[in-house]
């Protein structure tokens, strides 16, 4: 089967354009079609109330010379347009290089999350009785709910990448997601607060257990805040709860090995390949072949099979994450690491599912080892200074450790610490890693990619807290 | 502009034909061209156009919103017939039927907001090579280009008209062009740190935008104020909030004044309309009519006719951001469901007269991370600045964090500077506030 249909073109005009694409004597190109398409159902105010749809179908040409990229797009997949796109993209050539035409075989890399229930087999009515099934189990929690809204998103991509030395990569990308918000009321208090789930996955991804435990945590989560204060301020020792606190990872740590900002020399651990920079114990990985997880791929943007790609092992930086540019001029072999938001975006190293290996201490023994801190459970959005190290995240939901035990909730506090100085702090690695099924996106030169992170329940001896002074 | 117009109306007419009550729809195109160049060369050039169409749909009072890419005609009547056929599924609101058309239309004429550049038809593809090439020099002679360790140049602007047609009888069509140019440096610092810091200015006129040495002296400032921050004690400190800074605290009251935001009862602002949430030397205007300015608009999301708005006036509040559909559900007349601009009046010192007669004061000059919980105003973000004792820096700061209410800090507006940030839809003066919680070591 040819997946050239997909998109109405075939192999011989993609040689066409790629050869227009290469026609200044440039040293590699591509062609990246993507068609894409997304429909979402939303409930509020006790009504299935909102739907929407959104398709979207493009090529993106890319032509590179040495480290030069150049670009261009279109959403018109005629000859005529294609062509043009690719001259465009060509201009940033100026050199002799010939390329052979060369005849184009179609491949796919890995399988790694086929949906066993697609969304395109799924009618609209299903959709919208799930939506309605999480507001009742959200109302039916607790007594205090006092709003629900709920959504469920879905949404596919078919891509197709085509390189001049005749690979023509395709995959089909699907990925959900469920959200439930809820606000609750105790006397005259309210909070609010939502929950969500995702996964490259079709229907099935929402088992009972899974629905279940998407409700339950957004009203949990909710309620937990009427008993929650503010936090103290000033550096303490942190424990990070097991999962999401993987954020910590993708900021401290993610984004400073991505090699684009190495090549460059702007990146705090530019020159600290094959150096100490964590403790014995601490290893992190961003892997891209997880089955079903969010960060997963099977290829990367470029065509190129994605990995597992460790990056600290056992306390030792072993490298970055490649695309083919920074690969080129590392001499190393991409990691599979080349994305794109869509074909409207040129290509760069961006991470998948990030996490660190379990250690050997139970998430008991690691709470009972602080005298004095704070222990986070619940987090939102993170940031980095990919230079200077420093980076933030906010957590929406913590506790206090005193004497070794959890004691008066907090909540809505940003913790900001320097990374390669966090890394150095580990202290203890817990036996519990967990990869967190949360919805998470990571931004980036204002492209958007879906990734995961993961953590095991971690002891920081010291971060800055951004609390009130007590 | 016709081409537009006829797309739009053809779909406005076959949804209709279809079984839809009312349709909106939105047709735009784009063409842009960016330039980023580094280390002596040209890195990435991307140029390209784009067409897009978007519509909201009400078949049997039931609400559905929608977009697509594939203008083939085949693919787009395919794609109309799923949305109201997906629509048909949805429960009946008929508080999301259209404004009546007197209230829509345009507000400020083409010619008072003039926000298109007509030269940037004739603009080579050469003279945006040319201006990444200056601003590259600029920075090669700072004197202190020694420290840097890379710089990022970006060059870049765009182009885009758009209709919007509505089965209410609503037509309009607008355009812009935007100019882009801006520096990423990145320094080297002992120790191994490399602080950085971004310069980027916009604006609808090429002419408009800095000159060279401007937007590169800029970044060099930015980023050498980071060279050797560092945290300091954690308690409350005066805090002069950099104009260009601001959003971030401001913006906290953004979705709290919002009208769904009210409606799902999640707004600390609920009910406090015409009462003081802000010090009386606060007052904020939403400002849709300013000539070249990034948030003007002739209309608002609905289509109604963009007006000039108080959302604070001496500290009290008086509007929220109301859009029709909330106008309904919460039984309240709707102002706009969304910001244009937003003015914050100027006050009569400049930020160094003010820095002059305070003993110890934080300059926040960037965030990092953070957020805010729209129920309570309370805030949590990371921050980058100055430590000032009469004027004088004596320091520079980071891995702090600035936390507290928003209403709180609100109140401890002391006085707005007269220095007002015009690169942004938030035209705003330097802000200075006392005893604001700060948590470093």
């Amino acid at each position: 089967m040819t997946h050239f249909s997909q998109f109405g073109i075939d192999a011989a005009l993609c040689q066409r354009v790629l050869q227009a694409a290469l026609s200044r004597g440039a040293d590699d190109a591509d062609l990246f079609f993507e068609h894409s398409g997304s429909t979402s159902v939303a409930l509020s105010d006790n009504k299935v109330n909102r739907a929407s749809t959104h398709v979207d179908l493009g090529v993106g040409v890319r032509v590179v010379v040495g480290d030069q990229v150049g670009y261009a797009y279109t959403e018109d997949l005629a000859d005529t347009s294609m062509i043009q796109a690719a001259r465009i993209a060509a201009e940033i050539a100026a050199g002799n290089r010939q390329h052979a035409p060369v005849s184009i075989n179609e491949k796919r890399l890995a399988d790694r999350y086929r949906a066993s229930l697609p969304w395109e087999e799924v009618s609209l009515e299903a959709r919208v009785r799930m939506v309605r099934d999480w507001e009742a189990r959200a109302f039916a929690a607790d007594p205090r709910v006092l709003k629900v809204e709920t959504s469920l998103g879905d949404s596919y991509k078919h891509v197709l990448v085509v390189r001049p030395d005749g690979r023509a990569v395709y995959d089909y990308q699907p990925m959900t997601r469920g959200w439930v918000v809820v606000t609750a009321k105790d006397g005259e208090r309210r909070e609010s607060s939502a929950a969500n789930l995702a996964q490259r996955a079709g229907l099935e991804f929402y088992t009972e257990e899974r629905v279940a435990r998407l409700c339950q945590k957004a009203v949990a989560d909710t309620v937990a805040l009427f008993e929650a204060t503010k936090a103290p301020a000033g550096e303490m020792t942190v424990v990070l709860g097991a999962g999401s606190s993987g954020i910590l990872l993708h900021e401290a740590i993610g984004h400073g090995l991505e090699a684009d900002f190495n090549r460059k020399g702007i990146s705090i651990f530019a020159d600290r390949v094959g150096t100490r920079i964590a403790p014995e114990g601490v290893t992190v990985v961003d892997d891209g072949t997880l089955p079903f997880a969010r960060g997963t791929i099977n290829t990367d943007d470029e065509g190129n099979p994605t990995e597992r790609t460790v990056l600290v092992e056992n306390g030792i930086l072993r490298g970055f994450l490649h695309d083919e540019i920074s690969a080129r001029h590392y001499g190393v072999a991409p990691t599979g690491s080349g994305r794109r938001e869509s074909f409207r975006h040129v290509v760069l190293p961006r991470m998948r599912s990030t996490y660190m290996d379990p250690g050997p201490h139970a998430p008991e023994e690691i709470i009972a080892s602080v005298d004095r801190g704070i222990y986070c459970a619940d987090f939102a959005n993170g940031q980095v200074q990919i230079g200077a190290g420093d980076f933030a995240f906010y957590v929406r939901r913590g506790y206090l450790i005193e004497g070794g035990k959890l004691t008066r909730p907090i909540k809505d506090v940003n913790l900001i610490g320097n990374g390669p100085d966090v890394l150095a702090s580990i202290e203890m690695v817990g036996n519990d890693l967990h990869i967190d099924e949360g919805g998470w996106t990571c931004g980036k030169d204002g492209q958007s990619v879906p990734v995961s992170q993961g953590m095991p329940t971690v002891k920081v001896s010291k971060l800055s807290v951004g609390g009130v002074s007590q | 502009m016709s081409q537009l117009f006829e797309l739009a109306r053809g779909t406005v007419a076959r949804a209709q034909a279809l079984g839809a009550a009312e349709v909106s729809v939105s047709v735009s195109r784009s063409t842009e061209i960016s330039m980023m160049r580094r280390a002596g060369k040209l890195e990435q050039a991307t140029q390209a156009t784009s067409l897009g169409l978007s519509l909201s749909l009400l078949v049997d009072d039931r609400y559905s919103g929608h977009a697509t890419s594939d203008l083939r005609p085949e693919a787009l009547d395919a794609f109309l017939r799923r949305a109201i056929d997906a629509t048909r599924v949805l429960e009946p609101e008929p508080e999301r039927r259209q404004p009546d058309v007197a209230d829509c239309g345009r507000g400020a004429s083409e010619e008072v907001l003039d926000s298109f550049d007509n030269s940037r038809g004739a603009l080579p593809v050469e003279a945006r090579r040319e201006a990444a090439e200056r601003l590259e020099a600029a920075v090669d002679a700072l004197p202190n280009r020694k420290q840097v360790l890379s710089a990022t140049i970006y060059v870049g602007d765009s182009e885009e008209e758009s209709v919007r047609v509505m089965s209410n009888g609503f037509e309009g069509a607008r355009r812009g062009t935007g100019f882009g140019a801006g520096v990423e440096m990145t320094l080297e610092e002992p120790g191994g740190r490399r602080p950085e810091a971004m310069a980027w200015y916009g604006a609808n006129h090429r002419g408009d935008l800095p000159g060279a040495e401007a937007i590169a002296a800029e970044a060099w400032k930015r980023a050498a104020e980071r060279l050797g921050a560092k945290p300091i004690a954690s308690g409350r400190y005066p805090m002069l909030l950099q104009n260009h800074a601001a959003g971030r605290i401001l913006g906290v009251i953004g979705g709290p004044l919002s009208g769904s935001e009210l409606h799902q009862q999640r707004s600390f602002l609920s009910g406090r309309k015409d009462t003081p949430i802000a010090s009386d030397r606060l007052t904020l205007t939403d400002v849709p009519d300013i000539p070249r300015a990034p948030g003007s608009r002739p209309w608002d999301g609905d289509g109604l006719v963009a007006r000039r708005m108080p959302v604070i006036e001496n500290g009290i509040l008086r509007n929220y951001y109301i859009n029709t559909y909330y106008g309904r559900k919460l039984g309240m007349p709707p102002t706009t469901g969304g910001r244009s601009n937003w003015v914050v009046s100027p006050g009569s010192r400049s930020p160094a007269e003010i820095l002059r007669d305070v003993s110890r004061c934080i300059v926040v000059t960037g965030f990092l991370g953070g957020n805010s919980n729209g129920l309570t105003g309370d805030f949590s973000f990371g921050v980058q600045g100055l430590l000032v004792e009469h004027g004088e820096v004596v320091g520079h700061i980071g891995e702090m964090n600035v936390s507290g209410n928003i209403e709180e800090v609100l109140k401890a507006l002391v006085e707005p500077s007269t220095d007002v940030w015009t690169w942004s839809s938030l035209r705003t003066p330097s802000l200075f506030f006392d005893g604001i919680q700060f948590s470093g070591t």
